[in-house]
């Protein structure tokens, strides 16, 4: 709360600051809402903001970007006048619009001059055209002369016609001028009263016209360059006129952006009779650089209270901005995580974990060792190369190193480089196993393969599982921690299911664990699951009228948790062996590929030309189409059988009012 | 035939993401709140129609601009004339003939002015279409052409001789070239409808019901026409309407030409099928027919929005997702195009956002 006095100083403050992600004060006390107004800003924000975007227009048809928002500088904001910098910009519109009108007047030309090429095209020499006199000819060739003096207003009258004007031969009287004229069929009308104007007289010239197409289209070709020419100039000229005014035009960017954010911020003003009230949320860390700045701009007249977010988010979980603080060789997995959602505030922020689990599962559906170090080879030079400022596409491209890297590790583990084993594989021969020529070793047959991804699918769920559990004891929410889905007792049946599951594969499918043991296992935590309806019930405000039906209701909410429980935690956990299949499509690809690569070889048995050629583009078209698929169906694996069981993505980012960001 | 997944995945998939990227509103809004026509077009820059805008910027021709847009719609329809199935085919160049046709029209009624009106065509006939659709059609010919008989045969390679023949006497005694576009209009619909006819049941019964829409926006255009700028008689107007419309039969538009109120008819029209343009009939011009069948009008290209919804809802792999596609997309041009050209000619916000 700071002295009426003070706004604009406090409103530049914390603009310079650019820490305060703002929300209005009804937010934080409802009570306050009846005691306060809300600050009207002098210009609306929206009117600033058109006129930024107009600027940003012309800008962008010099190919020019509008400052950074680095380079703002609170002290330069000043008084905006809206109706002058629009007069100003108005003026400069219109200026362009002269300059468009006279391209326009040129393009007409050009469409003219071509509508006569176009015509020409149609016919071997212009003495056909004369000859002719076809009614398919729409151009009209005469000959002919008149007196030299008339030459220029002559050419000056026919402007408004398309017409091809040359000087042919030598005329027989000194004044005069030999003409070949070419005009269009249709104005003929209009055509016979220039004629008859300038004294035009008829010369018969037919021989001599043999041979002058060229020379007309040539003249054309001419007219049409010179046209072409003299559009191009204006279209410069409207990069010259913009750019004149650059600086002016980049200045006044600057000021409306600060006035635009200036009036924002105090768009979450709320006011009494001398004070203003303000609130917003930082990082704890900068709350201490925040004080002093407010006391500062103040001389100490000010208040300032202060809230931990964890009070606020007990009763309004949603409303603490979250401000996720990853290291920078993350950002491609806190990418991922913030296009599913925002974690709520006080969870986990489960990007270091989508990097291990996503790489994971990556790489053991694309392991091969030369695969990966292309991707990796791509994603680095692409990470260099790049010079553009799209943050996505810098992190897609550095998420590709890495999945690359995670394809060499399990490729080396897994003994395949480019689908051959140049080297002994460090865990199994997985190229080995699907081919059916494994050998011995740790894993010798596909199941082995699709019982690891199982074990893989069942540590990623059980890890979501503890996660949850880890934020329903941080929020408090202890009946979500027991009763939950992924609480307690969903865990409990979820584990109960695994042993038995494990149990009855141990024993070849023939034998389930003892009825007593499953009842322990499974049966008790069914039972629990009853008690879910009845305090859900109890515990709701307000509660809706017991009836005859309300056991009813218990029952089926019962009976399709416990469906929900068993059939999801089991296609939760049958997923992963898309693992596997993706794993196994991509060896069964390759050994695809060198098959036809033997079929293309040689008598001899050697690879030709041919051969190298199939591999070569076989092991592109795996790099590809793998590669993609491994990379959506890791996302996906993450975002539906990871993020389901502990992510509640119900947070909102944290998004200061800060002159570093080029939009609000 | 192959089955609709196999016929309609593909393109099902791509033609989806193309309809998530159409313009919102909301851009069709800041277009019009630009200032000026440069600052309107510079905005297509960052879309689609960054070479309308490049067009623009070269020329200074808002006509020019223009018909690039034409070209662009022209080859969505093109394009996707090569990436359907065989079976499919024939409807997709059925409708793309669509194009061609309004190009011949476009062609005629510069003959018709030239000819007949004794009028300077030069600055319009520069902005034709002059790409080959689907037939070798000399435009030079047509425009240039002393008589119709004569236009004809430029179009001795194409199904459009005979029409242009037959219609000949017809124009020269109505003095107006609408006999001659009425027989273009029945012979499209009558293409689309042959083609629709060899579509496999579900399909078609989609297409009917598209295309029976188009045909009632057109009768009522036409309505629309006549009674304004012709002052028909009921029944000679109504036997100038398509037939083949899925919601204005020929009773009904005698009913709505004829009376002076149209509630009955209306919500008859309207009633059970799209409840949720209701509130469109509590706001229906009453009085001056004009007005009427102007709100009709909008009532029409509702129903085509519902229809086109239902079609983006409901069942993925059928004809229907194609047809939404080039009605979404004609729509967005047709926006962009009445925009530039308000802007053009300056006219105020509040007139344009009534048009779009």
């Amino acid at each position: 709360m700071v002295l009426d006095h003070d706004v604009d100083a406090v409103t530049k403050e914390l603009l310079r600051l650019g820490l305060l992600h703002f929300v209005n004060i009804t937010e934080v006390d409802r009570e306050v809402s009846s005691q306060v107004e809300s600050i009207t800003p002098k210009i609306a924000e929206a009117g600033i903001t058109e006129i930024r975007r107009r600027i940003e227009g012309f800008l962008a048809m010099i190919q020019e970007k509008p400052p950074s928002g680095e380079d703002l500088k609170v002290e330069d904001l000043k008084a905006v006048d809206l109706e002058e910098t629009n007069k100003v910009l108005d003026n400069l519109a219109a200026s362009v619009q002269t300059i468009r009108d006279h391209q326009s007047a040129r393009q007409q030309e050009i469409l003219r001059l071509e509508d006569i090429w176009r015509q020409l095209q149609m016919f071997g020499n212009l003495s056909e055209l004369v000859e002719a006199r076809s009614q398919y000819s729409y151009l009209s060739v005469q000959t002919g002369s008149i007196r030299k003096g008339l030459l220029g207003s002559f050419e000056q009258a026919l402007e408004d016609l398309p017409n091809v004007t040359m000087q042919m031969g030598v005329p027989e009287e000194e004044n005069q001028t030999l003409l070949l004229l070419i005009t269009m069929k249709r104005d003929e009308g209009v055509l016979d009263r220039i004629l008859d104007k300038f004294g035009w007289t008829d010369v018969h010239l037919p021989r001599e016209l043999s041979g002058k197409k060229d020379q007309v289209q040539q003249e054309l070709e001419q007219k049409l360059k010179a046209a072409k020419e003299e559009q191009e100039q204006l279209q410069s000229q409207v990069n010259t006129l913009i750019r004149d005014r650059f600086e002016t035009l980049q200045q006044m960017w600057s000021n409306l952006r600060l006035n635009e954010l200036y009036t924002r911020v105090q768009s979450f003003f709320s006011k009494t009779a001398r004070t203003v009230i303000f609130s917003g949320w930082l990082p704890s860390d900068r709350r201490s650089e925040l004080t002093t700045a407010i006391r500062r701009v103040t001389e100490g007249h000010c208040y300032l209270e202060w809230h931990r977010g964890r009070e606020i988010s007990k009763e309004h979980p949603a409303s603490v901005p979250v401000q996720m603080h990853n290291p920078k060789f993350l950002s491609p997995f806190q990418m991922l995580v913030t296009n599913y959602s925002v974690p709520e505030y006080g969870s986990i922020d489960p990007t270091p974990l989508v990097a291990v689990a996503y790489l994971i599962m990556f790489a053991l559906m694309f392991g091969d060792a030369g695969h990966g170090a292309v991707l990796l080879l791509l994603g680095t030079l692409g990470s260099l190369l790049y010079r553009g400022g799209r943050a996505g596409v810098r992190n897609l491209l550095q998420l590709i190193a890495y999945c690359g890297a995670a394809a060499v590790i399990a490729g080396i583990l897994f003994g395949s480089y480019f689908g051959m084993q140049w080297f002994a594989p460090v865990w199994f021969d997985y190229h080995g196993v699907v081919a059916g020529h494994a050998g011995g070793g740790l894993v010798t047959d596909i199941y082995g393969i699709l019982v690891i991804t199982i074990y893989f699918g069942i540590a990623v769920i059980a890890l979501g599982l503890v996660l949850n559990w880890i934020n329903c004891i941080a929020k408090g929410r202890w009946f979500r921690l027991v009763f939950d889905k992924g609480g307690l007792i969903g865990g409990w049946i979820y584990a109960a299911g695994v042993y038995a599951a494990m149990y009855f594969v141990r024993n070849d499918y023939k034998q389930l664990p003892d009825l007593d043991l499953l009842i322990l296992l499974l049966g008790i935590p069914v039972l629990l699951l009853t008690l879910k309806p009845v305090l859900e019930y109890l515990l709701h405000k307000p509660r809706k009228p017991f009836s005859l039906l309300t056991p009813v209701d218990f029952f089926m909410e019962w009976i399709v948790e416990i469906l929900e429980i068993f059939s999801g935690y089991l296609a939760n956990t049958l997923s992963f062996m898309r693992v596997a299949g993706l794993g196994i499509a991509h060896v069964s690809l390759m050994i695809a590929f060198f098959s036809i690569a033997e079929m293309v070889s040689g008598s001899s048995g050697g690879y030709t030309v041919g051969s190298y050629l199939v591999l070569v583009a076989g092991n592109i078209l795996v790099i590809l189409l793998e590669g993609l698929s491994a990379g959506i169906q890791s996302l996906r694996l993450n975002y539906y059988e990871f993020f389901s069981k502990y992510f509640s993505g119900s947070g909102r980012a944290y998004a200061p009012v800060t002159l570093r960001k080029n939009t609000v | 035939m192959a089955g609709p997944l196999r016929t309609y995945a593909f393109i099902n998939a791509k033609l989806r993401t193309r309809i998530s990227k159409i313009l919102p509103q909301q851009f069709i809004r800041q277009l019009i709140r630009a200032r000026s026509l440069a600052e309107s077009v510079q905005m297509l820059g960052e879309t689609d129609f960054v070479s309308v805008q490049k067009v623009y910027e070269r020329t200074g021709d808002i006509k020019t601009a223009e018909l690039e847009l034409l070209r662009k719609e022209l080859s969505v329809y093109l394009e996707l004339e090569n990436l359907v199935e065989e079976d499919l085919r024939e409807f997709v160049q059925a409708l793309s003939e669509r194009f061609e046709i309004e190009n011949l029209k476009n062609a005629f009624r510069l003959w018709f002015d030239r000819r007949v009106r004794g009028r300077n065509i030069e600055d319009a006939r520069r902005y034709l279409m002059r790409r080959r659709i689907h037939y070798q059609i000399d435009l030079e010919a047509i425009i240039d052409a002393d008589t119709l008989e004569q236009a004809a045969d430029g179009l001795a390679a194409t199904p459009y001789t005979a029409l242009v023949r037959q219609q000949a006497a017809a124009v020269m005694e109505a003095a107006s070239l609408f006999p001659l576009e009425l027989a273009l209009d029945r012979y499209l619909y009558g293409r689309l409808a042959q083609a629709a006819d060899r579509l496999e049941p579900r399909d078609r019964e989609i297409a009917r019901r598209l295309i029976g829409v188009e045909i009632d926006l057109q009768n009522v255009s036409w309505l629309i026409r006549f009674k304004n700028f012709y002052s028909l008689e009921a029944e000679r107007a109504l036997g100038y309407t398509l037939p083949g419309g899925l919601n204005l039969s020929g009773e009904l538009m005698r009913q709505i030409y004829g009376a002076e109120r149209t509630e009955r008819q209306i919500s008859a029209l309207v009633g059970k099928r799209y409840p949720e343009i209701a509130p469109l009939l509590a706001s229906e011009g009453r009085g001056k027919l004009s007005a009427r069948l102007t709100m009709i009008e909008r009532i029409l290209e509702q129903i085509m929005t519902i229809e086109v919804r239902k079609i983006m809802t409901g069942y993925p792999f059928t004809i229907g997702i194609i047809l939404a596609y080039f009605i979404l997309k004609g729509s967005e041009i047709r926006k962009i195009m009445t925009v530039l050209n308000a802007k053009f000619y300056e006219w105020p916000e509040e007139r344009i956002l009534t048009l779009v």
